[in-house]
């Protein structure tokens, strides 16, 4: 039992149901991690065949080709040809969805070139019985020359003939037949294999398989691991290429026409279909209306606001019961620590909001994901890339982009988290910066607490409507020419995959694949983003806590026996002093300067800072700077009235007003792009990596302080 | 200059009555047979991996709200293609009595 499991890997197209199938196989024992330096997400599983046997299972990006052209089918390729280190898979499962058969097997055929043992799990078999698609499973086997079981992977059916398929396979090692290539594609691939081996003795030991995809394949992945000089490889390659051109055959077509011939007399009798013309008649009826230019867009229209609103606002309930049960826990130890007030401040300041911080985030995540699976496991999320994609076009992103950015609006935690259903990785990096550009409900305190102040007084509430609603746009006002510009910069490292994208026929969404995508998106959350989340407020809370000394307390103190304050008033003013000397006070007061010109004086620049964790803090700091306690919102009177009134305490403005209408735009407009929010930081650090993050955080805040000074200033010269 | 050359294509035109037509430039939803595809694009490699080779029928089927992508069905295969990508493919339009095999 102590000797390492054997490793199979789980292999299709997408849409066959492998998640299913690999959901089946190991239960909820699932590990998920990455591969080796690429953000792909790896899953593995224990799948125990019997009491006494067990195995590892890898459950494989889904793919249509083994042809390196993203990311996902380069892993592949890596993995079943042993080139990651400690995967060395001794058998692959092809899943192939018995409604699709010749297209399945295609993927089988290349992944049999590879060396290693098949077993193909037929899979959708009651679909397709149900259609009336008959299917000879017993011949097709033979034909094949490979164990062909047929499976309901979503009713676990058929589990138990494949794990004795398996067993059989592993041991007699069942290899599928090949295709009879071309002798122009045969000598191409001898003299390849002899020339890299040449140029490096490494290349040896690479598989048949492996040199066709260098062959056949525009420009593979293979090529970045081949050792030995980069030029000499090429030219080798091309060689081969000329090879199988003078055979009469395209390089980039020979694989796809060889291999549907071959399949075709496999194939011949294998399908009966019962004289019933019900196939695939459902889904096209669906489509009809859910494609419908017109009806199509409103039923669209209508189902994304299901989805803002669940993020948006049916998630508020379950928000208010995390703040108020962390309210419950901060006021229990706050009057428990009353004796010892640094203690008191960071367990309820520090430890407790830090864990309220990221916890409440988690009812989002659950919710969207809930309906982000039920789009994609039903075959709506397609549809929906299908009708917006052109508005993305040009941008370099396409039409899976919509959902997540349309959360973001919402909240961008969820929102980057729903970028995982972007397939092609360079859209989804794009997609995941700007999202944080789109306005979350995070600056909605914000841009009320300065509209009702500066605002609806002076212009009324109809320029106060239009002020919001634009407010909410000037996202996507950057973010456009943003994700423009970024695509140019990626462009050049990366050639563009091409947007080609199988619409899947509706199906009954799984209830086992909906539970663990959502499981899965918490756990990671709360695993990675929800550390760092936490150590961010820790760190805040510190930098505005400390140094702490008596002296100014007691100073307060020795004055008030001249001004009479009330116990509740002088606590204020104490915080508010503490505040201003600790190390945000001054590093705020520091960096007053270059906020100067966006009209911003100490006090709002240490509000700025200190809402570094989350953009709506800056409401309660700056209650507390001017001596109203911590507890203040955007609707508090006693903070509305003293920012009216607050004047400047020095310098060449000293005594005109800090707040003006131009002031509260400079701060509406930084808030609006700026990257105020330790949360997305961290997500994002925890889905790309921090190199983007922290490139995330410097760009959003250049732009948003460049954005606020050109407000601040155009807004003082026309008015 | 630009005269003669048009005259020349216009000529041209009139003599060849059955002139390329690209899957882009489709204007009717329906069954057509594809003729070429131009085997160096990349989606035109993801197309071919998914079983659409020249010789076979396709069935454009949708079209999305904004002109753009169009939907296309072959081997019991719905994708979404964008017209740019559509442009490698050569079709001809394959007729109603055909069409019933």
């Amino acid at each position: 039992m102590d000797k390492p499991l054997s490793t199979i890997a789980l292999i299709g197209n997408p849409n066959t149901g492998k998640t299913s199938l690999f959901n089946a196989l190991t239960g909820q024992k699932q590990r998920v991690g990455n591969y080796p330096g690429v953000t792909v997400e790896k899953k593995s599983g224990v799948w125990k065949l019997n009491p006494n046997e067990s195995l590892t299972v890898i459950d494989l990006p889904g793919t249509y080709s083994l042809s390196a052209q993203t990311i996902d089918e380069r892993i592949t390729v890596d993995v079943l040809s042993g080139n990651i280190p400690n995967l060395n898979p001794s058998l692959m499962i092809i899943v192939i969805d018995a409604e699709n058969l010749q297209r399945n097997l295609f993927l089988a055929s290349q992944a049999s070139e590879l060396g290693v043992p098949i077993v193909i799990a037929l899979n959708c078999w009651d679909i397709a019985e149900r259609k009336g698609i008959q299917i000879d499973s017993k011949l097709l086997e033979k034909r094949l020359g490979v164990p062909v079981v047929p499976t309901v992977a979503n009713q676990a059916k058929g589990i138990d003939s494949l794990a004795l398929a398996v067993k059989k396979a592993l041991s007699n090692k069942a290899i599928m037949v090949r295709p009879k290539w071309p002798e122009s594609v045969q000598e191409a691939v001898e003299t390849l294999k002899k020339d890299l081996s040449d140029i490096n003795e490494a290349s040896e030991k690479l598989s048949n398989g492996e040199v066709q995809r260098l062959i056949f394949d525009a420009s593979s992945a293979v090529t970045d691991r081949l050792k030995g000089d980069k030029v000499l490889i090429l030219e080798a390659i091309n060689t081969a290429k000329e090879t199988v051109k003078k055979g009469g055959f395209h390089p980039n077509a020979v694989e796809s026409i060889i291999r549907f011939r071959f399949l075709k007399p496999i194939l011949a009798d294998i399908i009966a279909r019962q004289a019933t013309l019900k196939r695939a008649i459902h889904t096209e009826s669906i489509d009809q209306l859910l494609l419908h230019r017109f009806w199509g867009l409103v039923i669209f229209v209508g189902m994304m606001y299901f989805v803002f609103q669940s993020v948006y606002s049916w998630s508020g309930p379950f928000m208010q019961l995390i703040e108020d049960g962390i309210a419950h826990v901060q006021s229990i130890a706050s009057s428990a620590l009353a004796t010892t007030p640094m203690l008191q401040s960071l367990i309820v300041d520090g430890v407790l909001s830090g864990v309220g911080a990221f916890v409440i985030f988690l009812p989002q995540i659950l919710v969207l994901f809930l309906f982000i699976s039920l789009l994609e496991e039903t075959g709506y999320m397609a549809r929906a890339a299908f009708l917006m994609d052109k508005l993305f076009q040009w941008c370099g992103l396409n039409g899976k982009s919509f959902v997540p950015l349309l959360s973001s609006y919402a909240c961008a935690i969820p929102g980057i988290l729903a970028t995982r259903t972007i397939n092609d990785k360079k859209i989804r990096i794009i997609t995941i910066m700007i999202a944080p550009l789109m306005s979350c409900s995070a600056r909605l305190p914000i841009y009320i607490l300065m509209i009702g102040i500066f605002v609806e007084p002076q212009y009324g509430p109809t320029i106060s409507g239009i002020t919001l609603f634009f407010m909410h746009f000037i996202g996507v006002l950057v973010a456009a020419p943003a994700a423009y510009f970024l695509n140019q910069c990626i462009q050049r490292k990366s050639i563009a995959t091409p947007f080609v994208m199988e619409l899947p026929r509706y199906r009954v969404p799984n209830f086992k694949n909906i539970y663990s995508r959502i499981y899965e998106s918490g756990y990671a959350f709360i695993s990675s983003a929800g550390t760092l989340i936490f150590a961010f407020t820790i760190v805040i809370w510190a930098l505005f806590y400390f140094p702490r000394p008596a002296s100014i307390e007691n100073e307060i103190r020795t004055q008030n026996s001249v001004e009479f304050l009330d116990e509740t008033r002088l606590q204020a003013k104490i915080d508010s002093t503490y505040l201003e000397h600790s190390f945000g006070g001054r590093l705020g007061k520091g960096l007053q300067p270059i906020f100067n010109s966006a009209g911003y004086d100490w006090k709002i620049t240490v509000a700025v800072i200190a809402s570094f964790p989350a953009r709506e803090v800056i409401i309660a700091t700056l209650g507390i700077l001017y001596s109203l306690g911590g507890e203040m919102d955007e609707n508090s009177r006693d903070l509305r009235a003293s920012l009216k009134n607050a004047t400047w305490e020095d310098g060449e403005r000293a005594g005109m007003p800090v707040f003006n209408i131009a002031v509260a735009f400079s701060i509406m407009i930084f808030f609006a792009l700026c990257m105020q929010c330790g949360a997305t930081v961290a997500i994002i650090a925890q889905e790309l990596n921090w190199l983007w993050a922290i490139g995330s955080f410097i760009s959003l805040s250049l732009i948003a302080w460049g954005a606020s000074i050109i407000t601040y200033q155009s807004i003082n010269f026309f008015l | 200059m630009q005269l003669p050359k048009l005259l020349l294509q216009f000529t041209l035109l009139r003599l060849n009555l059955k002139q390329i037509m690209l899957l882009n430039e489709i204007k009717d939803k329906g069954h057509y047979k594809v003729l070429k595809m131009d085997e160096s694009q990349r989606c035109i490699s993801r197309l071919m991996d998914m079983g659409l080779l020249p010789g076979e029928s396709i069935r454009v089927r949708h079209e999305a709200p904004l002109g753009d992508p169009i939907s296309i069905e072959f081997k019991d295969c719905h994708v979404s293609i964008r017209l740019k990508d559509a442009a490698y493919l050569e079709v001809d339009h394959i007729s109603e009595s055909a069409q019933s095999k």
